[in-house]
């Protein structure tokens, strides 16, 4: 490509790209968000408040995980903190991506509240010059296809028979994917292999709340951990 | 019918703790950028916390499956050499969860 394409170009296939990388992402948020709404509708509740949920709330563990407590009735107060355990892990998604959001603005609080697993990791993987417009429309495609599915999940589903079983696998082949991307993109191993470690040391004690205890281990070792520089620098210094 | 008042009570409490969880980092951003283990954080976390939610949902579809979790194996194998070799996502996320749903709903019994 030419230094003086024009810009009118360079946005074409800025936006080419940014179909490709939330693709992906369609792909499990829309199926995953038929089922969400499928589920929601049978639980016994209108199919509005499973479109408002996904526009509102927009954290996909979370919103399953609500189902069967808002069909046992369990007390607001509950479900709420059942939401600060599952979603506690968001706080560190924004420590990578400080710097790169915008100052300031609608633009900013926008990216902050769509800031879910899958967007995290689609920005994660965004040039550095990729502008603030480009970051904020990724995030609102990505919203878009979660209430999407959503929707036409708590419309139809009722009527629908349930999909294949097995069909929720796209999320962890999503992830398998961005885990890949993001192995490309890492110069050490350490965080993979402590992730492994963590999540088998996790699982076989906490079952469904591995993640957040897994997520807690690699912290731990985040902070203990030296970047290789450092070791091939400094011969004992401190 | 479940009491919409009530779900919408749900609702509002979870959006408003998911907002607050992804915000708080972005609210203490000039305390916690001048902190170098918030950058190591930054550094480590993304590929390690990937890797996580891989082996959650992984671990997720293996309870269900009476097999699992080899079909959950194989099928995660294969996504990571398709788009290692590949770097197409649709591909890889279309095939893989193909073979899945394929080995899900084809073994007897």
């Amino acid at each position: 490509m030419k230094r003086h394409a024009p810009a009118a170009f360079e946005s074409t296939a800025s936006s080419f790209s940014l179909l490709a990388l939330t693709a992906p992402v369609a792909m499990g948020y829309i199926p995953l968000g038929m089922v969400f709404g499928f589920l929601f509708v049978q639980a016994g509740a209108h199919w509005s408040l499973a479109v408002l949920s996904s526009l509102l709330v927009y954290a996909g563990a979370a919103q399953y995980m609500m189902i069967p407590m808002i069909a046992a009735g369990l007390p607001v107060g509950t479900i709420a903190l059942a939401t600060l355990i599952v979603n506690s892990r968001h706080i560190f998604y924004g420590l990578s991506l400080l710097n790169r959001f915008p100052k300031n603005g609608w633009l900013r609080w926008y990216l902050v509240f769509a800031l879910t697993d899958e967007t995290y990791s689609v920005l994660t993987t965004l040039p550095k010059s990729t502008s603030d417009k480009q970051m904020a429309l990724l995030a609102l495609l990505n919203h878009s296809w979660w209430v999407l599915g959503s929707t036409c999940g708590a419309i139809i589903g009722a009527q629908a028979q349930l999909a294949l079983a097995g069909l929720d696998f796209v999320l962890a082949a999503l992830f398998a994917v961005l885990t890949v991307e993001q192995w490309r993109t890492r110069k050490s191993a350490a965080p993979l292999w402590v992730a492994l470690a963590a999540y088998a040391l996790a699982y076989p004690l906490a079952g469904k709340h591995a993640l957040v205890i897994s997520i807690v281990l690699s912290i731990a070792a985040a902070m203990l951990w030296q970047p290789k520089r450092a070791i091939a620098g400094g011969v004992d210094h401190d | 019918m479940t009491d919409a008042r009530y779900i919408v009570g749900v609702i509002a409490a979870m959006a408003l703790i998911t907002l607050a969880l992804r915000a708080l980092p972005f609210i203490a951003a000039q305390w916690l950028q001048k902190n170098t283990i918030v950058e190591r954080l930054g550094e480590f976390l993304p590929l390690a916390i990937m890797t996580l939610l891989l082996l959650h949902s992984a671990a997720g579809s293996a309870q269900q499956d009476r097999l699992g979790p080899w079909p959950e194996l194989l099928a995660v194998v294969m996504v990571i050499v398709l788009q290692w070799r590949s770097r197409n996502a649709l591909l890889s996320i279309v095939l893989g969860t193909t073979a899945y749903v394929v080995m899900r709903n084809l073994t007897p019994g």
